[in-house]
């Protein structure tokens, strides 16, 4: 596999977190390491068992393929793999390969001499998956509240999970989490937009530099934050996006039970206006 | 060890005269800057200069229509009580008119308030626009940034115009208000037979998704490279430093594929503009083109099947059981 | 200024703080559950076993009276101006009527009703309509069994020992709309209230319960993938639906998947065999509302009445009391035949 120009001589030893140089080098453009062969383990025992799920089940239209979690009577215990049990080795996979991976990304930011920024925001991602999988499931007492591994069955799984509190939208912490994630899209939009419209100019225009950045933005809505703290923002967007994710649903079951619009009475009821 | 993690400025060095920005063709900015200490711990302390301009001006005149109409109107709906205003503000609504209005013009109290809201809220929205697209040009920049917002635009026209043009009733379209919007949003899944199983609202939510998680990979990135200068991220592309190389490595050795400086910037542009973008055509098909997504689905294929854990049940009224 | 400003804002956010997690009523595990569909479709319903425990309480059991024997004179032949429970025999025409007063009017006694110096006199608006209310016992019991089964009604199961149900509704129970001048009307929408659960849908939803139609039909989902026309269900009816549904689950003291798999609210093959329950429930709640309870504002006196004039009315709410089956499923009306219940084998 052929190398960036440049990438020679950033290919050297050391930097590792676990394994030494046992597994300090690169398949193709990929870089190894320790955690890169658990990855790899991880990913192919649970691939394995989804497609092993897949052939058991009633379907190969991979749109319907439904590996579900264990009926809620097995709290939390193993289940036969049939019933419950694929999905329980599944998470334990998926959970593996996602914290490999984090773990991985780290030891190449150790390698480029990078900071840790990447496995960082990536945490917040496998935090908000294990919160659907793991920590809520443990909190109500049965793994059968996770969600079901399936294209579609997973979106009837969130459409039954979200009318189990009559209305959803009115969880406040799911409010948060949906402006994070708009908010992010917008923030996004206007950074590439930015920096492709100064990297882009009209023809026979230079290519711009920050001072015009700067400037459009302040022109437009009065406020340019900056080369650095665009990026700021929109790391903060994002795993705060996938946090308030995280907040929402944990909230929902083991902390409230009712329908969320009528969470809102404790301000309706307010000493002050009651 | 100790790594250079780049999470604020520990340190802000204030000039002692803001930046006043380049020259474009226009040039008569707002006069007055400040600087915010909170602001500088993350970004850039000064606030301003603003160019408002004529079609700024007229954009906020409109805007503040818009937004006096509203908000007169919810104050109208708990009888000018300015306590009970501010506790039912969230549930507070304007109501598009009902649908035997069609696409006619409604009286103010059934639903004429609410189209010259929507109609001083989509003025100021378009001069906005224009007055973005002016700027670009102005300071001779490419115009990206206004054809993203375009993207949000045509969003907001389908759901408020297009789709209720086309269904023939503006009573289709959202209402204005905190709570009611969300109310409208899950009704309007549940009329149209389920919106997950609308093909460009799950496309939708895969760009809001991968917005984040683009974003989170590219600020991530460039933070994690700020001690090599990452963040001069359009001198890193005419003139490629170690910063970019090191973040191209990064993603190449962790899965096989990077983007580059300007391209992840094209990567990122593309999410977030398609959120809208498929969000609009997923508005625009229902009703008009699909009635039912989830019967829709049915017949495309999409629709597991679950074990009927108790034996199936028919409807009572086509039956005529019980009475 | 600024920092008394500060101080005041922080202030402010703690004390709304405290209020949020203190008076907004979160639960904690253990959390109850049960589930209704396959593994993984979470179609479960969730409770705190101190909900339960309150249910619980709040469905306590009168003192049991039995009924007297069937022997003996009729009442008819005993009593002057019985017309309801003619066939009964006058032991078993006294225990109804102790029984009746234990859960009606235990406090207030045989007069709330009668006249103690003539027992007979109809002279009382209470005693007419008890006589009305009987007849509706007995249409329940016998007519709509789809809906109450063998286990049935009495009055305790909507009066629970007060003379006026707890729960009943009339019109115009919201908050007031802005009538007049030309600010936007909002047909009823944009407050929170009881019965939307506190969302902005309509506050008021009970209308397809006191309709002249003669089945309550609140369907708004299409059964065809494509459109036929134009002027089909607005999503606006499906906000109304949705208001009555969040009533319904309120009454009833379950989520919306009791009955349905949300993602096809319509399908009847998709939803569980309460939801037939519940439709028989509607359809009763209406012919209760129309044949027996509105007619009686021609009897109530008017501080009976609601703010529009019309006399209050049955939902899911006025037997179910947050149960999704009245008094957790006790039959109280096994034990009475006579107001139509079905005897225990």
């Amino acid at each position: 596999m052929a190398m960036l120009n440049f990438e020679r001589r950033y290919r050297v030893r050391g930097g590792t977190l676990v394994g030494g140089d046992l597994f300090d080098f690169w398949v193709g453009p990929f870089y190894v390491g320790f955690f890169g062969v658990t990855t790899f383990i991880f990913t192919a025992v649970g691939v394995a068992m989804i497609v092993y799920g897949a052939a058991i089940g009633p379907t190969w239209d991979p749109w319907a393929i439904n590996i579900a979690p264990p009926d809620l009577k097995y709290g939390l215990g193993f289940a036969p793999l049939k019933q419950g049990g694929l999905w329980q080795i599944i998470t334990i996979c998926a959970s593996g390969a996602f914290i490999s991976w984090a773990l991985r990304q780290a030891e190449i930011a150790r390698k480029l001499g990078m900071g840790y920024h990447v496995p960082i925001a990536f945490g917040f991602a496998i935090f908000a998956y294990l919160t659907l999988v793991l920590f809520r499931p443990l909190l109500l007492g049965a793994w059968g509240y996770g969600f079901p591994y399936g294209i579609m069955s997973h979106l009837d799984w969130v459409s039954n999970t979200g009318y189990q509190y009559l209305h959803f939208h009115y969880n406040p912490a799911h409010m948060i989490a949906i402006s994070f994630f708009f908010t992010n899209a917008l923030a996004l939009a206007m950074h590439g937009g930015l920096i492709l419209s100064a990297a882009n100019p009209p023809k026979g225009k230079p290519v711009r530099e920050t001072e015009y950045e700067d400037t459009f933005f302040r022109d437009a809505i009065g406020y340019s934050i900056g080369t650095l703290g665009i990026h700021r923002l929109g790391m903060f967007l994002a795993v705060s996006a996938a946090f308030w994710s995280a907040m929402c649903i944990i909230l929902s079951g083991p902390f409230w039970t009712q329908g969320w619009p009528e969470w809102w009475n404790w301000w309706l009821n307010l000493p002050i206006w009651r | 060890m100790s790594a250079y993690e780049n999470i604020f400025s520990p340190v802000e060095v204030w000039p002692e005269k803001p930046e006043e920005g380049v020259l474009g063709d226009i040039v008569e900015r707002e006069k007055g800057t400040i600087f915010v200490y909170l602001l500088g711990l993350i970004g850039n302390a000064q606030i301003g200069p603003i160019y408002l301009g004529t079609l700024g001006v007229v954009s906020l005149v409109f805007g503040f229509m818009a937004f006096e109409i509203i908000g007169l109107n919810m104050l109208a709906s708990v009888h000018w009580n300015p306590i009970q205003f501010v506790r039912q503000l969230p549930w507070l609504a304007l109501e598009p008119p009902k649908p035997e209005y069609g696409i006619g013009i409604a009286p103010l109290a059934e639903g004429g308030w609410w189209q010259l809201a929507g109609l001083f809220l989509t003025l100021s929205v378009l001069t906005w626009w224009a007055r973005i697209y002016r700027r670009a040009r102005a300071l001779g920049l490419g115009t990206h940034v206004a054809w993203a917002f375009a993207s949000a635009i045509f969003l907001f026209l389908s759901i408020g115009f297009i789709q209720p043009l086309l269904m023939g009733h503006f009573s289709e379209s959202v209402p204005f208000g905190i709570f009611p919007h969300l109310d409208w949003t899950a009704a309007f899944s549940i009329r149209y037979g389920n919106l997950y199983y609308n093909p460009f609202h799950m496309l939708s939510i895969a760009f809001l998704y991968g917005s984040a998680v683009l974003f989170a990979m590219h600020g991530a990135t460039i933070l994690a490279v700020g001690r090599y200068g990452g963040e001069r991220e359009v001198e890193q592309m005419i003139d490629r430093g170690t910063a970019a190389e090191r973040a191209q490595l990064f993603w190449r050795w962790t899965m096989g594929f990077n983007a580059t400086m300007e391209s992840i910037h094209r990567w990122g542009w593309w999410f977030a503009v398609l959120v809208t973008f498929t969000g609009a055509i997923g508005i625009l098909l229902s009703g008009t083109v699909v009635d039912n997504w989830y019967i829709w689905g049915i017949q495309h294929g999409l629709v597991p099947t679950y074990p009927h854990a108790v034996p199936p049940v028919v409807d009572p009224l086509v039956t005529g059981a019980g009475q | 200024m600024k920092i008394v400003a500060a101080l005041f804002g922080v202030v402010i956010a703690t004390l709304l703080t405290v209020a949020m997690l203190f008076t907004a009523g979160w639960v904690h595990p253990p959390i109850l559950s049960t589930q209704a569909g396959f593994r993984g479709l979470a179609l479960n319903q969730l409770t705190t076993p101190a909900a339960k425990a309150k249910l619980e309480l709040a469905n306590a059991l009168p003192a049991a009276i039995e009924e007297g024997p069937p022997d003996g004179p009729k009442a008819s032949e005993v009593y002057q101006n019985v017309q309801v429970l003619k066939d009964l025999s006058a032991v078993q025409f006294n225990t109804l009527m102790a029984a009746i007063t234990t859960w009606v009017a235990p406090d207030q006694g045989c007069n709330y009703c009668h006249n103690p110096d003539n027992l007979a006199d109809d002279g009382k608006y209470t005693k007419k309509v008890a006589r009305r209310m009987i007849q509706m016992v007995q249409h329940v019991n016998t007519d709509y069994k789809a809906h109450v089964a063998n286990t049935g009604v009495v009055c305790w199961t909507c009066h629970r020992g007060n003379p006026i149900p707890k729960y009943t509704w009339t019109n115009g129970e919201g908050y007031p709309q802005a009538t007049g001048g030309f600010a936007t009307t909002n047909r009823g929408m944009g407050h929170p209230s009881w019965a939307n659960g506190s969302t902005a849908l309509l506050q008021d939803p009970y209308g397809p319960l006191d309709s002249q139609a003669s089945v309550v039909n609140v369907r708004v989902q299409p059964t065809r993938a494509l459109p036929l026309n134009s002027n089909g269900p607005s999503y606006q009816d499906a906000e109304n639906t949705y208001s009555l549904m969040i009533a319904m689950s309120k009454g009833l003291g379950v989520n919306c998947t009791f009955c349905h798999n949300s993602r096809a609210f319509w399908s009847w093959e998709e939803s569980l065999p309460q939801r037939v329950t519940a439709w028989h429930g509607m359809q009763m709640a209406r012919d209760l509302n129309v044949s027996y309870l509105d007619p009686l504002k021609d009897l109530l006196p008017a501080e009976r009445l609601g703010k529009l004039g019309d006399a209050p009315k049955a939902n899911c709410m006025t037997c179910h009391q947050g149960a999704n089956k009245p008094l957790l499923g006790v039959s109280l009306a096994k034990d009475w035949p006579a107001l139509g219940g079905t005897a225990a084998k």
